[in-house]
């Protein structure tokens, strides 16, 4: 009650509404309090109060432990696609050697730019043109080639391992490095290649020409790596 | 319905009686099947497919009308979609799902709830993270918390399983047809054209700045001047549930859970999907 005879007259309602706490604990001056009286609660409000529980179970019982099951194993893999890949791979490329030909780890793998030709089991006489776009997909891998039949620009999507295609052939290789993943740019009249069957043929004689000598070159086209050494 | 009947009540045979209220529903229901007007009698309840035999007004019977399949779904993530060949050499577009620790956790029976319907767990999910309900539920079936349910709904009780049974992937057999439901990639709010596909304005001959709207939205005097509920319009498109019917299952891999289905399959990659056997093929023939 000193402290709430030390409050300003002019407000004695605020002091009394402040009960006992001290007016110089509002100001926040660095004054010693004194101790207030412990007949009265420091603080009022549910802390104070003892819990009430609704629950028939009666107070500051532990709660039923409830029985939890281990998990059953889970499926091998997360990558289901990749397992899926692989497993298809297995029967579509056992050697591998048409993964090798778009392979990103691989230094002689096809690229954009290059000129290949597709012989195919249907019957269809083989197409050859630039290819301009790989779409690395695992099983699902397909490139485009840009040519032309009967003089007019004709592009094909081939899907690398389908069962379909006999053999990816590579004609030529680029003069230089494209700095384009996709050379869309070719579209246009400027840029067109325009007709490869005069370097296809040139390849062809070239091919049975080495084959007539009897070198092992003659596996060489199937599998692009061993024509690029041959360059070197 | 308007008035809910009790499940009870509408399975005791008709002669038995009951309350003034529940005599009352039955005698309605004798008359709801054709009513008076202009043209006369006319059978009010009839059957979509266009049959003259009216369709019985009760929960046994819109039961029995209902077309659901004999055996229960489950539930997969979505991995994706490739590629797959046939020994043909013909090339099929695919969808991977992957079954991880599919168990029933319970099921529902025509007694209790009404019908008949199993409810499938996915996954596994740490039981920290778990209500103590829950918990409890899962303590009662058996299974690991799991990360979600679902229920299906099967034709009766013949296609019930024991909770804690597994499902995998083998449930499924290879050239059996499935429905395949998932949420939807979420569009956010679309325009006509997207959402409905409309054909939109032409892009030139004068036109000027209306290209993509929805034109007209109906009649003015002669239709009533206003717009009739149901008007198709721009709005929230896409993250609701759609179903793909008679999908066929492709393969099938039981030990890595993989189930590859035919098409496309709604959601993004990693979704929740429910497959279950389709409700307009023969149903599988188990041996």
């Amino acid at each position: 009650m000193t402290a709430a005879a030390s409050a300003p007259l002019r407000r004695p309602l605020l002091s009394l509404l402040r009960g006992s706490f001290p007016a110089a604990a509002t100001k926040r001056t660095l004054v010693q309090l004194p101790p207030a009286p412990s007949s009265l609660p420091r603080k009022i409000g549910m802390f104070a109060q003892p819990k009430v529980f609704h629950s028939p179970r009666p107070a500051h019982t532990p709660r039923r432990r409830i029985r939890i099951h281990p998990p059953i194993a889970a499926p091998a893999t997360k990558d289901a696609i990749g397992a899926l890949t692989s497993l298809q791979l297995a029967t579509l490329d056992p050697t591998g050697a048409r993964g090798r030909l778009f392979s990103r780890h691989n230094h002689d793998a096809i690229r954009v730019g290059d000129i290949l030709q597709v012989r195919r089991k249907n019957g269809e006489p083989p197409f050859a043109g630039v290819l301009i776009n790989i779409r690395r997909r695992g099983v699902d891998t397909a490139f485009l080639l840009r040519g032309q039949v009967t003089r007019v620009g004709v592009e094909v999507w081939f899907k690398l391992y389908s069962p379909t295609i006999e053999a990816v052939e590579l004609v030529q290789r680029a003069a230089k490095r494209k700095k384009r993943a996709k050379l869309y740019y070719m579209r246009k009249p400027q840029h067109d290649i325009g007709n490869v069957q005069n370097i296809v043929a040139q390849y062809t004689r070239q091919r049975a020409m080495l084959r007539g000598e009897g070198k092992k070159a003659a596996h060489a086209p199937k599998g692009g790596q061993q024509h690029h050494k041959e360059k070197k | 319905m308007p008035l809910k009947i009790p499940t009870a009540a509408c399975l005791r045979p008709r002669h038995v009686s009951r309350t003034a209220v529940h005599s009352f529903i039955v005698g309605r229901s004798q008359f709801t099947t054709s009513a008076p007007n202009a043209f006369g009698l006319r059978p009010k309840r009839v059957s979509s497919s266009g049959s003259p035999v009216l369709l019985e007004a009760s929960r046994a019977a819109a039961l029995a009308r209902r077309q659901l399949p004999d055996r229960t779904g489950a539930l997969a993530y979505k991995t994706g979609m490739t590629a797959i060949y046939t020994p043909e050499g013909v090339r099929i577009p695919c969808t991977v799902l992957q079954l991880d620790r599919v168990q029933v956790t319970a099921v529902k029976d025509r007694k209790t709830h009404g019908y008949w319907a199993v409810q499938v767990g996915l996954g596994w999910r740490n039981p920290k993270n778990v209500t103590r309900p829950m918990l409890g539920h899962y303590e009662n079936c058996g299974v690991a918390p799991k990360k979600l349910l679902r229920e299906f709904r099967v034709k009766d009780e013949k296609g019930l399983l024991s909770p804690g049974t597994q499902i995998k992937a083998d449930h499924f057999l290879v050239g059996q047809f499935v429905d395949v439901r998932a949420n939807s990639k979420g569009k956010g709010f679309a325009g006509g054209m997207k959402r409905w596909g409309w054909s939109g304005q032409p892009a030139s001959h004068g036109n000027s700045l209306t290209h993509r709207a929805m034109g007209s939205a109906g009649q003015s005097q002669g239709g009533g001047s206003r717009v009739l509920p149901g008007k198709r319009m721009a709005g929230r498109m896409g993250g609701e549930q759609h179903t793909v019917q008679n999908l066929k299952v492709l393969k099938v891999q039981p030990e890595l859970g993989i189930v590859v289905v035919s098409g496309c399959v709604s959601g993004p990659k990693g979704c929740v999907v429910e497959l279950q056997d389709a409700i307009k093929k023969p149903m599988p023939v188990i041996s």
